[in-house]
């Protein structure tokens, strides 16, 4: 055996044992957390249900279904549309784990782009996840995903994302964006298949609202905010009154007619349901932070944001209290009650009435972890 | 489409491989065993 080959084992062997460890690690990434179903979960179905065509594939996910003990309206919450953002995916955690309807029907999907969970993005530096701990002393860990389809499941990228049915041209990443990919079809990529899954079951379900959880940087000009399909405006102004007698202060933005492939347009053009987008702020996901940990995805707090609010360069209010976990999941509930107010208030023939939520106040004092329930 | 595409990652892989067994410089071995790592775990359908 020559010398250069005696390096090349050696080097290989190294090699090799990088690959183990990097590999073990991203398989753990593919682990589902369990999410535990509380009192008012009637039905845990999956979205392959309004479209077979996901079943076996990374894109089914879970719908949890709450029948309400009286008839009533429907509404559908989608978390985890970017699973890069926490306050949505927890919210709809939050909710399966403690809402109970009086009226009406609740459909909640937790992980709307479920292969989104099974990676992180690189270069970002994210943390793995999160923990909580719970008012029994255990704790609960969630994943922090990416905000596109993992490219395991979905690859190549193209050079240009074309809109199937606009013509729309957008960044060829954006092709594994859930939030671009509305109405969806049958023959296009996993992550149009996921959406088409979704507009189809809001068609079959006659769901009179979809509400979408995100988050946004606190650079990003839409925040604090509900985008909302014109349709969708009678009520969203509702809640967003509703809200302000709360003291939550909320932006209401229309949803650009020219804006293609996302829920807030395509949802409310294809279907009859009034399509509505909300937005918290996370420090997290944006592009000024510093050390980029699990603290700042749950406390928010970041020293060159305070900065950057000094110079005017945000949309939120910004300071050392920082935006927690619990004020931007606080935010999305609170708009969510409001929101089944409203629609009561608009059509008091199909009544939504969801109780047992923590109230805004409740989840400051008592920190997020006290509604989620132990796992067995 | 991704079969080619891996199939594509599987041939830079072979390559690399090769470069690495072939070349004398243990520097530019280690080089093309950094270069491999993301290549086979494409390949594996790990990352
Ligand atoms: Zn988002």
């Amino acid at each position: 055996m020559q010398k250069h080959h005696i390096s090349a084992v050696i080097i290989s062997i190294l090699m090799l044992a990088a690959c183990v460890v990097a590999g073990v690690t991203f398989l753990e990434h593919r682990k589902v957390e369990p999410i535990v179903r509380g009192p008012g979960v009637t039905e845990i179905v999956k979205l392959s249900k309004w479209y077979p065509g996901l079943e076996g594939t990374a894109a089914d996910t879970d719908v949890y279904i709450f029948k309400g003990e009286a008839p009533g309206g429907s509404m559908l919450v989608l978390g985890g549309t970017h699973p890069n953002e926490p306050s949505g995916f927890l919210s709809a955690v939050l909710l399966i784990e403690n809402a109970t309807m009086a009226s009406g029907t609740l459909y909640v999907i937790p992980r709307a782009n479920n292969s989104g969970f099974s990676h992180n993005d690189p270069q970002e530096g994210a943390p793995t996840g999160y923990h909580f701990t719970l008012s029994d002393g255990s704790t609960r860990f969630f994943r922090y995903g990416s905000r596109a389809t993992n490219p395991i499941h979905q690859w190549p990228d193209p050079d240009v994302y074309v809109h199937a049915a606009s013509g729309q041209t957008l960044s060829g990443n954006e092709t594994r964006n859930l939030n671009r990919g509305y109405p969806g079809r049958t023959d296009g990529t996993l992550t149009e298949k996921a959406c088409y899954g979704i507009t189809q079951m809001i068609l079959a379900e006659k769901i009179g609202l979809s509400v979408d959880l995100h988050e946004a940087s606190p650079e990003y000009p839409v925040i604090n905010a509900i985008v909302a399909h014109e349709r969708a405006m009678p009520v969203a102004s509702q809640v967003v009154l509703g809200l302000e007698f709360s003291d939550i202060t909320i932006g209401l933005e229309p949803s650009p007619k020219n804006l293609r492939g996302l829920t807030h347009r395509e949802l409310g053009d294809a279907t009859d349901t009034l399509a509505v987008l909300m937005e918290t702020a996370n420090p997290s996901q944006g592009r000024l932070r510093g050390r980029t940990d699990e603290a700042l995805a749950l406390e928010g707090k970041d020293l060159y944001y305070i900065k950057a609010q000094q110079l005017g360069r945000l949309y939120v209010p910004f300071d050392e209290k920082g935006h927690s976990i619990e004020e931007r999941v606080g935010r999305h509930l609170s708009a969510l009650i409001e929101f089944a107010f409203a629609m009561s208030s608009e059509y008091p023939d199909q009544p939504i009435e969801i109780n047992g939520i923590p109230a805004y106040d409740e989840l400051q004092q008592a920190g997020l972890g006290a509604y989620l329930r132990p796992l067995q | 489409m991704k079969i080619i595409y891996l199939t594509i990652a599987a041939g830079v892989l072979v390559l690399t491989a090769w470069n690495l067994w072939t070349e004398k410089d243990w520097r530019k071995q280690a080089t093309a065993a950094m270069v491999a790592v993301p290549l086979l775990l494409r390949v594996l359908l790990i990352k």
